[in-house]
């Protein structure tokens, strides 16, 4: 019972879908990423199957349809610079599996918190704007202020491409 | 000698009436005298000296500091009248015109003070003895006379006003209007009203310490936007609210981005894995609650271009279910644990990293 009204309660949509911008970045995105993937999967037998390099096509094009759907910040135009002009073998920390891409995040904290405690916070603080800068995409050209500015639509839109892509994986592996 | 210990004394007297935030402890317990020639050579003196020489008109000497033989240079401005003495100013001003002005700033007791100072020609001789007294205040070393309220009430001082005004009149209203942003989140303790400024010269307030020209200016005008835009990044980052200070705020932003970013790929990856049989519903994805209003007050900072957004959204279904029910409001963290609860994700460990503290 529970569950059907939760189900229910899922069940709702906007009259207006362009006015809810996270709606609106979710049709975009999905809009970019499922075309990519079915060629994707269409092209698939011709090429190598090589699992590590389907991921990292497949990343491609989830990266690709991210920027592609968030015209209207500078990062998504970075980003978008920067999948077209690398060819796909040089994405963007590209790892293969998950424990690994959590080793890498700790290693990398660890790291920081003890170059941290020895400095003074004016260099405290320009050391994590230089991890911000290389986290966003194109970060290395703005100022300390755009980075700001950007970080938070890169947040907001990372969040949203989060959701649509849990719930297509959800979709098809239930 | 004995001369000194009067105007400390005088110093002291005036001080009374100005306002009690002058440390005028420091003043008696130094001489004046002895520190005159220090104070003198450095570049800390000019402008007070300038200042208080100019403003005042001849009947200030014989109150004064200035018979100190240490401040004979002090003479020099003496002759300025009120009106006269602006055009003076820039004149004698510039070779002090590189000392740092907040050190000056200390020099200066109060606010009200400073702002006395300000007024060219135009205070009553109270006024100008005040002033001399407060640039006689400024004599006594820097650091003996520090408490805090003084500094903070320093900070609203700008030395920098004798410095500009004359330079900068036709910029006036504009940084006017920039000291008054950040009069207001700085100057916490000094309750006084900005007097208005008269036509010469401009209201500005440098803090201790910087450097007293139009880029400090702009610099506190870029640290205050840079400020805001931390505030709005507390209340996009989860759990940090109750953070306060750049450096920690920063790492916290930083371990997020790098959280969902790590978590875009590992669903890209099982994208990879499942690929082969997609078959999405874009209106499944998209009814989700997930993507319709949220609980969280997003910064339009980041939304700008998606305009609208914070309004609630009128819930109506489509043909997949005339059901119609108002949307509860939910946090996106709330929600993932739904989901979790659900079986959505498969691997919820991997997922639980999606809290900054889980890191």
């Amino acid at each position: 019972m529970e569950r059907q009204i939760i189900n229910k309660r899922k069940r709702v949509f906007s009259l207006q879908p362009n006015k809810n911008p996270n709606a609106l970045f979710a049709r975009r995105y999905v809009s970019h990423l499922v075309p990519a993937l079915k060629k994707i999967n269409m092209n698939k037998s011709s090429l190598k199957t090589n699992h590590q390099s389907f991921e990292k096509t497949v990343k491609h094009e989830v990266d690709m349809a991210f920027a592609l759907s968030a015209q209207e910040f500078a990062w998504s135009r970075f980003l978008q610079q920067k999948l077209l002009s690398s060819p796909h073998d040089d994405l963007i920390s590209t790892s293969s599996s998950p424990s690994e891409i959590l080793e890498r995040s700790s290693k990398k904290q660890v790291g920081e918190k003890y170059q941290d405690r020895d400095e003074e916070e004016g260099g405290e603080i320009k050391k994590r704007l230089k991890e911000l800068q290389k986290l966003l995409p194109g970060g290395e050209e703005m100022n300390m202020e755009e980075i700001l500015s950007e970080i938070g639509s890169y947040i907001v839109c990372l969040e949203l491409q989060m959701i649509v892509l849990k719930s297509i994986v959800q979709d098809n592996t239930s | 000698m004995g001369g000194e210990s009067n105007e400390g004394e005088m110093g002291f007297k005036h001080g009374d009436d100005e306002s009690g935030g002058i440390s005028r402890v420091g003043i008696t317990s130094m001489p004046l005298y002895a520190k005159a020639d220090p104070f003198f050579s450095s570049a800390d003196w000019g402008p007070v000296v300038n200042a208080a020489g100019g403003f005042s008109s001849s009947h200030y000497h014989p109150s004064m500091a200035m018979d100190n033989p240490g401040m004979s240079c002090f003479s020099h401005y003496q002759p300025g009248s009120g009106s006269g003495f602006a055009a003076d100013m820039p004149a004698s001003l510039l070779p002090f015109g590189d000392c740092g002005g907040g050190q000056i700033g200390h020099f200066l007791g109060s606010d009200k003070k400073g702002e006395r100072l300000i007024r060219a020609g135009e205070s009553s001789h109270e006024d100008h003895h005040q002033v001399s007294d407060d640039a006689v205040l400024g004599a006594s070393p820097i650091g003996k006379r520090r408490l805090p309220e003084a500094e903070s009430q320093w900070n609203k001082k700008a030395v920098e006003e004798f410095q500009e005004d004359p330079q900068r009149g036709s910029d006036q209203s504009q940084k006017k209007h920039k000291n008054d942003q950040s009069k207001e989140t700085v100057n916490k303790e000094s309750s006084q009203s900005e007097e208005a400024p008269k036509e010469n010269y401009i209201h500005m307030r440098a803090r201790r310490g910087q450097a007293t020209n139009s880029h400090s200016l702009a610099e506190r005008v870029r640290r205050e936007k840079i400020s805001e835009r931390m505030r709005l990044l507390q209340e996009l980052v989860p759990g940090c609210n109750k953070i306060t200070g750049k450096a920690v705020m920063l790492d916290e932003i930083i371990n997020y981005v790098q959280s969902l970013q790590q978590q875009v790929e590992f669903l890209s990856m099982k994208l990879a894995t499942v690929n082969p049989e997609i078959n999405i519903d874009i209106d499944r994805i998209l009814a989700k609650d997930l993507l319709q209003s949220r609980d969280r007050n997003t910064p339009t900072l980041g939304l700008n271009p998606f305009s609208g957004f914070q309004g609630t959204i009128p819930n109506l279904c489509t043909t997949t279910n005339p059901q119609y029910n108002p949307l509860p409001q939910t946090t996106l963290e709330s929600e993932l644990q739904n989901l979790y609860q659900m079986g959505f994700v498969s691997n919820p460990t991997t997922m639980s990293s999606f809290s900054p503290n889980g890191n």
